[in-house]
């Protein structure tokens, strides 16, 4: 039988609403969470952690954490950062997947989100979701 | 940047993600300043506002815009991370949205799809935006609203915004 990993992975977007990037961060985080690795990731806003939520702070601290960022201002790694006491366990931006998938020009809407954005939301999820396996892995490795 | 978008109302949306009233705010939002008020409104990025070390990336122009101007947040749930972010860097918010304001006013809305707003989730951030974009008329009109002032400076604490509501 296969080990429930102990910890949790959140998925923290930082869902950025002037450009697209941001959605196509928010999405990825969304397929994650609902279906790559729905039994080993959370999701949570972003904000209430800026915020100073104790709750979740303490929550954040004591599982693990992959941060996607929309633009180089990195909000969601700098939040993260600043409001735990930790360096996220992953970062990914979102731009990165568009560098790579030059082919897909994502579109400028954001409400819905439009067909190559979508595309390009669901890659960068199957790499966030590579990246969750890597983390547990390694803590499952660490405890045995 | 003040001067180049003077008389110009700012929207920040929580855009909280784990809660169907986070897109809600961010479709109201986007309605608000792409159709309904394109030259009355400037969309404010909640994340950037919020950002550690914005000072050394220059973000820091949202928080100056929104010191200078008013502005309106908009609310997924009753954490009202908007508002707090606001009045804690920048001042008093001339106006609150909240989604369950609506829901509250219109109880057959159900609105449950956080990933993509369903019908209801579209009506819901469509009579936001229709509020929003009248609020904005009224402040294009009349002076900031200087009601509900919480604008001391915070620390985090248990999820309060330290400015004396919840």
């Amino acid at each position: 039988m296969q080990r429930m990993p102990e910890k949790k992975v959140y998925i923290l977007p930082c869902s950025g609403i002037g450009k697209v990037f941001g959605s196509i961060g928010r999405e990825a985080s969304y397929i994650v969470v609902n279906e790559l690795a729905e039994a080993k990731t959370k999701l949570s806003c972003l904000p209430l952690i800026v915020k100073g939520k104790k709750e979740l702070i303490d929550d954040i601290n004591e599982n693990h954490v992959i941060v996607i960022d929309g633009c180089p201002l990195k909000c969601s790694y700098n939040d993260v950062k600043s409001a735990t006491s930790k360096e996220p366990d992953g970062q990914f931006m979102s731009t990165d997947v568009v560098k790579y998938n030059r082919e897909l020009k994502p579109e400028s809407e954001i409400m819905p989100l439009g067909q190559n954005a979508k595309k390009l939301a669901r890659q960068l999820a199957e790499k966030i979701s590579e990246k969750v396996d890597e983390i547990l892995d390694s803590d499952n490795e660490g405890g045995e | 940047m003040a001067q180049l978008i003077k008389n110009k109302v700012g929207i920040i949306a929580c855009s909280g993600e784990e809660l169907v009233g986070g897109t809600i705010t961010r479709a109201a939002a986007r309605m608000v300043v792409e159709k309904l008020r394109p030259e009355k409104t400037i969309i404010l990025c909640q994340p950037l506002f919020m950002a550690g070390g914005l000072e050394r990336h220059g973000g820091q122009q949202e928080r100056d815009f929104s010191r200078d101007h008013p502005t309106i947040t908009i609310e997924g749930c009753d954490e009202e991370c908007a508002r707090c972010a606001v009045e804690r860097y920048s001042g008093p918010v001339a106006a609150i949205f909240r989604v369950e304001d609506i829901l509250k006013e219109n109880p057959g809305l159900k609105p449950i799809a956080r990933e993509e707003l369903d019908a209801d989730g579209l009506k819901v951030a469509k009579i936001l935006a229709m509020k929003i974009a009248d609020k904005v008329d009224e402040l294009m009109g009349d002076k900031r609203d200087e009601d509900g002032s919480c604008s001391d400076p915070i620390q985090p604490s248990s999820g309060g915004c330290g400015c004396g509501s919840k």
